[in-house]
């Protein structure tokens, strides 16, 4: 990595720590609020150029493009949250969510810099990634992942502003009892089921018991237009994310079926991708029938959320896709048999383990 | 609260729909039909698949128990489970019924033009305002109509109304996502019952037919007379030795040896002939030739570590003899071992085609024999498949494009200026529609002084 590309990557990183702190402190000071906003916003847009130019500067420098291992795709990521908050300050009042999209990017950062050093090198591909369709496939599905994780932050200030104060600290809950069972698969040795069930417990718990708030009790009065407006940026998150996803699993089967004959093979990542379209599906749907709330249609947006968490971050480091089965020998020789699913998990682990 | 315009009433929408077909027509079944498809694709990404990964998987990741469990109650082939593929179908069934009676129809009151609505119809709309300007209402009127055409906005009017409308294509969606979504359905089961695959690994200069082909229970297809050889198969490395690419030259031969087609594929690059595609999905070595005393032998090998590769050769009932290989073009070390000996002992190093001499025998190494694994397929509902994965992404993207329906009235005043009704819907961009029409009426008051203040929101206004 050039010192500049460095530079460029650590300017982003700062910027987005800066830009949740001018954005919280904005939320919390009446006085200062339309100032801080402002340099919120303004660092956001330093950090996004930033970014773009060390991702630029990284594919030059590896002389391919730069989205082949989890370290680029979680730079992809951050890019893509900094970018849709910037897009989505165009058109709506959506400064309540500054510091939400500053400390996801933040984090992701983070995670990302502390990763192992094995994952920040600008490795060669196993034959199946030498294509171009890796750069039709991969991109609209990380974007559609920041985009669904924008939704899902904006459910939270949705629900926040319809004074469902319990429900948002309980979904709250269960998607950081989810990021804590990523973050320790990552970093430790935990036993699989274990985070397993953390993951699938903690934010089955969290979002459930929000739910229940929701029947159960009435709110105390809220800012109705507020939430009504954040109702429509959850839902324009996921009309952006939605499309991409659908091209992104899409390209995916159509590099499959040139690669090795098959477009579908249910291997566990398709299968999680899928898991997640149709969970968006069912929002849709949903939103289509007029007889869910907002604030329920909010927390479906959370357990999307959760369930891209596990899609991108979650399936590797849980231990749910059976990270030891990449080649089976056959019993008589020294044949590696690929089958389309190992294949596939080779394909899919090099890009996003 | 989500707002929305419906503009089919449910009488209307039943009509032609057979009463059966319409009992399924539910957004309510379709949103926990999604769901319990959704839980059990999870599970089956949680649980190792037998189809896919082995028995072996299963048990290998939970133990022999509980592994056995999830084998018994099929979890661990949940895809071919009656519930999985009764969800799929109960799906289809809702996904007709729905579309036949709620989506398709939608389309044709998209072809109607707008009606010209009138100040009080207008007033009951979720965005509206109103204002009062001294000018003429055919003046107010051209200017907003300049102003939504150049944002768009397709606009049709009489003297002193107006109807607009931005995003119409966005109406599509639904209709063309479902007929995709029906197309993806058709397109997988004419695979099914028509279609073939399989996988073999041949060794160079082996010949592949299709008679251990999968295909399904109720299959309507025919298998190809020809088979394939392998003239020529090679791996290309990166310089730390990983592979970079396999290779293998194949060539089509019918039932007289004749060859009809060759041609080099490589992983991406397959190869295609009479509706079969032939792909390189790995590679591998596969045996050893080696001579004694100018006897030729094929000893399989078996891959020992990442790069070494060994065959082994009983002599006797205590000896063994094994030929460790770590590379196509590296000289292969020979090795023995006896019960006395805790680890085995090195006898020499054979480069290719030297031979030399071990005891009473000559031994030399000829040949190393790579394998190409092939993966094979005939899929012929995947044009309709392929056109359903079109109509899919071109609907759900459509989907993103909000629909504005806009309308003005304006009234002329006795006093010689006028009246000006606006008001409109955008069930999927309510706030910044909100957002455009006021400016848009900034933009009148800065152009026309307005008369009086007037009530900004419709529940004043009525
Ligand atoms: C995986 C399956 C499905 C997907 C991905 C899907 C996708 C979509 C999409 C993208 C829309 C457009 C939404 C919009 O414009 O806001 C839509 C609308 C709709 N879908 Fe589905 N759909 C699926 C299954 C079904 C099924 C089974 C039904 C049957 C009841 C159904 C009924 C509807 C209805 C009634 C609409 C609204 C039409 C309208 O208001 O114009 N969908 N669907």
């Amino acid at each position: 990595m050039s010192d500049v590309q460095l530079a460029l990557t650590n300017t982003a990183g700062i910027s987005s720590v800066a830009s949740f702190w001018a954005f919280a402190v904005s939320n919390a000071s009446a006085r200062f609020h339309g100032k801080l906003t402002k340099v919120g916003l303004a660092v956001l847009v330093i950090g996004f150029v930033a970014l773009t130019g060390s991702i630029v500067m990284r594919g030059f420098e590896s002389q391919r493009f730069p989205l082949s291992n989890l370290y680029e795709s979680l730079l992809w990521f951050a890019w893509a949250v900094m970018g849709a908050y910037l897009f989505f300050s165009r058109s709506y009042d959506v400064k309540h969510l500054g510091w939400l999209a500053s400390l996801t990017a933040a984090t992701f950062f983070l995670y990302g810099s502390i990763l192992p050093a094995s994952q920040h090198d600008i490795k060669p591909l196993v034959p199946a990634l030498v294509s171009y369709w890796r750069q039709i496939h991969v991109p609209p599905l990380i974007v559609s992942y920041a985009m669904f994780f924008l939704g899902g932050l904006a459910a939270f200030v949705q629900l926040w502003s319809a004074a469902r104060l319990k429900s948002v600290l309980l979904a709250m809950a269960g998607l950081l009892a989810g990021m804590a069972a990523v973050a320790l698969g990552t970093y430790t040795e935990t036993n699989s089921f274990v985070l397993q069930g953390l993951f699938v417990g903690g934010s089955l718990l969290g979002i459930g018991t929000a739910w229940w708030q929701l029947g159960s009790f009435k709110a105390t009065a809220g800012n109705k237009a507020r939430a009504d407006m954040y109702d429509e940026v959850v839902y324009r998150a996921i009309m952006i994310g939605f499309p991409l996803l659908t091209i992104g699993i899409i390209t995916g089967g159509l590099w499959a079926n040139a690669a090795w004959g098959s477009y579908w093979s249910w291997d566990p990542k398709e299968s999680m991708a899928l898991v997640t379209w149709l969970s968006y599906a069912a929002y849709i749907h949903l939103r289509i029938h007029h007889e869910c709330s907002a604030e329920k249609l909010s927390l479906v947006a959370i357990s999307g959320m959760v369930l891209t968490l596990l899609t991108y971050l979650g399936f590797n480091s849980l231990g749910f896709s059976g990270l030891h089965s990449y080649g089976r020998f056959k019993e008589s020789g020294a044949f590696i048999q690929a089958s389309p699913v190992v294949s596939y998990q080779n394909a899919s682990d090099t890009l996003l383990s | 609260m989500v707002t929305a315009v419906s503009d089919t009433s449910k009488s209307e929408q039943l009509k032609g729909v057979p009463f059966r077909l319409s009992a399924f027509a539910s957004v309510k079944l379709t949103v926990l039909l999604l769901v319990l498809i959704a839980t059990t694709v999870l599970i089956g990404a949680w649980c190792p698949q037998e189809a896919q990964q082995g028995r072996d998987k299963v048990i290998e990741t939970f133990g022999s128990d509980f592994g056995a469990q999830l084998i018994k109650y099929g979890i661990a082939d949940i895809y071919h489970s009656p519930f999985f593929l009764g969800l799929i179908g109960l799906l289809t069934v809702n996904m007709v019924a729905c579309s036949v009676q709620r989506v398709f129809p939608k389309v044709r009151s998209l072809a109607q033009p707008m009606p010209l609505l009138k100040e009080d119809a207008i007033a009951k709309m979720t965005v509206c305002s109103s204002a009062q300007y001294a000018a003429p209402a055919n003046l107010v009127l051209q200017s907003v109509q300049s102003r939504l055409r150049s944002h768009g906005y397709v606009v049709s009017s009489t003297d002193n109304r107006l109807a607009a409308h931005w995003g119409k294509c966005g109406r599509l969606a639904p209709t063309i996502t479902h007929i995709g979504l029906l197309m993806l359905l058709l397109g997988v089961t004419i695979t099914s019952w028509t279609g073939f695959n399989g996988f073999q690994a041949v060794p160079l200069h082996g010949v592949m037919s299709f008679d251990q082909s999968e295909h399904s229970k109720l299959w309507l297809g025919q298998l190809p007379q020809w088979a394939l050889r392998v003239d020529a198969t090679r791996r290309e490395n990166y310089d730390n030795g990983d592979a970079k690419q396999w290779y293998s030259t194949l060539s089509v031969v019918d039932s007289h040896g004749k060859v009809l087609k060759k041609q080099e594929i490589s992983v991406n690059n397959p190869l295609s002939f009479q509706g079969v595609d032939i792909y390189q999905s790995s590679w591998g070595l596969g045996s050893i030739a080696v001579s004694f005393n100018g006897k030729r032998m094929e000893l399989p090998l078996r891959q020992m570590g990442p790069v070494i590769h060994a065959a082994f050769l009983p002599l006797d009932h205590n000896t063994i003899m094994m030929f460790s290989v770590h590379g196509q073009d590296e000289p292969v070390r020979v090795f023995a071992k006896i019960p006395e000996w805790p680890q085995p002992r090195i006898l020499t190093v054979l480069a290719k085609g030297q031979p030399t001499v071990l005891g009473s025998v000559q031994v030399r190494y000829d040949d190393l024999i790579p394998v190409t694994g092939l993966q094979y397929k005939c899929d012929p509902g995947l044009f309709i498949t392929y056109a359903a994965f079109a109509f899919i992404m071109l609907g759900v993207i459509l989907a993103a494009v909000p629909h504005r329906q806009l309308w003005v009235d304006v009234i002329p005043l006795r006093t010689g200026g006028c009246r000006l009704v606006i008001g409109g819907v955008s069930r999927k961009a309510k706030s910044t529609f909100e957002k455009n029409l006021a400016k848009l009426r900034q933009m009148l008051d800065r152009e026309f002084a307005p008369l009086q203040e007037e009530e900004a929101s419709c529940p004043m206004f009525n």
